[in-house]
């Protein structure tokens, strides 16, 4: 999103997200961490259409951007989040994201915003907010490795796209890849490869 | 095999080959020596004079001691967890330095100054960025790269290194190295933070480079099943300077209101000059040519600091390239904190609104290629028997969980209208404190 030099451009809409995600999330995902955060933004953006404005990078642990973590810590100072570490379903810990006090006031400021794509979020939330967060993860690697394909002219059969997702995600089987891919194929989130 | 070195200021001598010479030999590598490091830094530090030249091969050096201290701690987690071969291991590392080297080569004069002024790529809707260009102008060593005897045993194309650099799900496996340049704990930041701090004669740059090598890690992340960069347990006190290192360092030098002033002032004067080599050739408004043909990366390459700096000297560059000849930059007439809470930024919005068209530039970090965005480094006890526990660098350190993103905002002004603005704002200050 291109900004002025001339104005603040404070990014509330960004914030008034973070703070959407958490209200809706906190209830209805396994676990609504760092991890799962980044992972919905980007279904949500890239799957969804909604213009965050994030510039996401591959990693090994899927599409990531620091931008978007610096807008959770800065939610959070809002006081429109409140991030606790604590115990996973799984026998590890790590940091969850929930709504705190001052929600629904962050969330006013970015109020057009979030009203623009509320079906979006409805769509992404009902399709995506209930995956535990290594599945979200490979899901968001597919649409990634989909995307990139596509925008590089790369034709890959089934067999060759599900290679090089297991190249990326190791420690997942080709067939944990294969059955994620053909949800996502089955909703038309990534093309059907033969 | 023939060894060459290069007496470096920060590392010593940094051995390389006599394939990575003729990289190191190329013009496209060459012209790193005609790129500064920080741009107009000077201004403020006059010894940040430096150029990304030196960086490259200091990354090079320090992503080569990374990437060799994780193989000889954790070679049988390497061979059992993720498949890797002796052979594989060194081909990964080639392949590390090789991009460690080239990773700035699409560097714009005055460095992240120029980044500005990057065309938009019609593909994806964002602009281009350089490290889009350093990955495309690998292209211009295919040669280089792909031709030399040393690469028979590889077999590493130009591709590899580009699809490296741009982190392509193509990169597959090759992607848990590329953490060694572009992470929280990569040799980019390793060496810049050090070598800037030498450079300009301060201290806040400086951490504990030793310790951090050596508790260097490759683990599993629990939350992803993902292999990542982390530090061992005992390393944790060397992470967290690392990171103080990097909050200081933005604070006191890469966000200095003065440098950040000289970005704006640069930016605008090359996308002056820009603009007259439109007038000539036909071509680019107040952009840099895209990276998407040899041609225009041949054009790309063609600007430095020494063709600014001949530019400037001529008197060209509008009314920005006057400012930096007469050293007359905009000043800073009002900043928010560091952190800057919801009121503080409707107050900073107030101002700029009701400075109007007095208002010369806003700056923020999200603006600048330096930020100073809170992020987290895994720690990791691996034991001899068992399986290995992890955590989270905040959770050991309350120092790094004190620390907070920076947003802060500053509204500069021109010298001509700073009397005018600096009075405005203090009433508005007045203002504030009545209601």
């Amino acid at each position: 999103m291109a900004c002025s030099t001339n104005t603040l451009n404070t990014p509330w809409h960004r914030y008034a997200l973070v703070a959407e995600l958490a209200r809706r999330l906190e209830s209805k995902s396994p676990w609504f961490g760092k991890t799962a955060l980044q992972k919905l933004v980007y279904i949500l953006q890239e799957l969804f259409g909604v213009d965050c404005g994030y510039r996401f990078e591959l990693y090994t642990h899927g599409p990531f951007t620091s931008q978007l973590l610096a807008d959770l810590d800065l939610a959070e100072s809002f006081g429109a989040v409140r991030v606790n570490y604590g115990e996973i379903p799984g026998g590890y810990a790590g940091y969850k994201i929930a709504a705190a006090e001052k929600n629904d006031a962050i969330r006013a400021k970015g109020a057009a915003f979030i009203e623009q794509y509320r079906d979006a979020i409805d769509d992404m939330v009902e399709e995506f907010g209930d995956l535990p967060t290594k599945d979200l993860e490979l899901r968001a690697t597919i649409i990634y490795a989909d995307r990139d394909a596509r925008r590089s002219g790369n034709s890959f059969t089934r067999e060759e796209f599900i290679g090089l997702v297991k190249k990326i995600k190791p420690r997942f089987s080709e067939s944990n890849i294969s059955e994620a891919l053909s949800e996502l194929e089955k909703h038309d989130h990534v093309i059907q490869r033969c | 095999m023939s060894s060459f070195y290069i007496r470096d200021p920060i590392h010593g001598f940094i051995e390389f080959d006599d394939w990575e010479k003729e990289i190191i030999d190329h013009w496209v590598f060459q012209r790193l020596r005609r790129i500064r490091q920080l741009g107009w830094t000077d201004m403020v530090y006059p010894g940040g004079a430096h150029t990304r030249f030196e960086h490259s091969v200091g990354v090079m050096h320090l992503a080569t001691l990374m990437f060799e201290n994780i193989v000889q701690r954790r070679k049988d987690f390497l061979r059992s967890e993720l498949n890797y071969t002796d052979v594989g291991l060194e081909r990964e590392r080639v392949l590390v330095r090789i991009a460690s080297l080239l990773h700035d080569t699409g560097h714009p004069p005055f460095s992240h100054a120029g980044e500005g002024l990057m065309p938009e790529n019609s593909d994806t809707g964002e602009s281009y960025t350089h490290e889009d260009y350093s990955a495309a102008v690998v292209s211009l060593l295919q040669d280089v790269i792909e031709d030399h005897p040393k690469n028979k045993n590889h077999k590493i194309s130009a591709r590899e290194v580009t699809d490296f650099l741009n982190g392509k799900p193509s990169a597959g496996g090759s992607l848990l190295w590329r953490q060694l340049l572009v992470s929280q704990l990569d040799a980019d930041r390793a060496d810049y933070l050090l070598r800037d701090s030498h450079h300009i004669g301060v201290a806040y740059g400086r951490y504990d480079l030793a310790r951090l090598l050596s508790t260097l890690t490759i683990t599993i992340d629990p939350d992803t099943e993902a292999p990542v960069l982390a530090v061992e347990s005992g390393g944790w006190h060397a992470a967290e300077a690392f990171i103080l290192a990097r909050y200081m360092m933005f604070t006191q030098v890469y966000f200095h209101k003065t440098r950040r002033a000289y970005d704006r002032h640069i930016t605008e004067t090359m996308r002056n000059l820009l603009e007259a080599e439109q007038t000539s050739q036909g071509v680019h408004s107040g952009c840099f040519p895209p990276p998407t043909e040899r041609a225009n990366l041949r054009d790309y390459l063609n600007w430095t600091d020494w063709k600014v700096l001949g530019l400037l000297q001529q008197g060209a560059g509008g009314e920005h390239g006057r400012i930096i000849r007469e050293r007359k930059h905009y000043r800073r007439v009002y900043e928010t904190p560091e952190v800057a809470e919801e009121p503080e930024l409707e107050f900073a919005e107030y101002v700029c609104q009701s400075l109007g068209t007095l208002v010369g530039f806003v700056d923020n970090p999200e603006q600048s290629w330096y930020k100073f965005e809170r992020e987290d480094i895994p720690v990791v006890r691996i034991p001899k028997v068992g399986a290995a526990a992890s955590t989270y660098l905040s959770r050991l350190s309350t120092v790094v969980n004190g620390l907070k993103s920076v947003n802060q905002v500053r509204i500069h002004v021109s010298e001509e209208n700073r009397k005018e603005a600096e009075e405005k704002v203090e009433s508005l200050r007045k203002e504030r404190k009545e209601v």
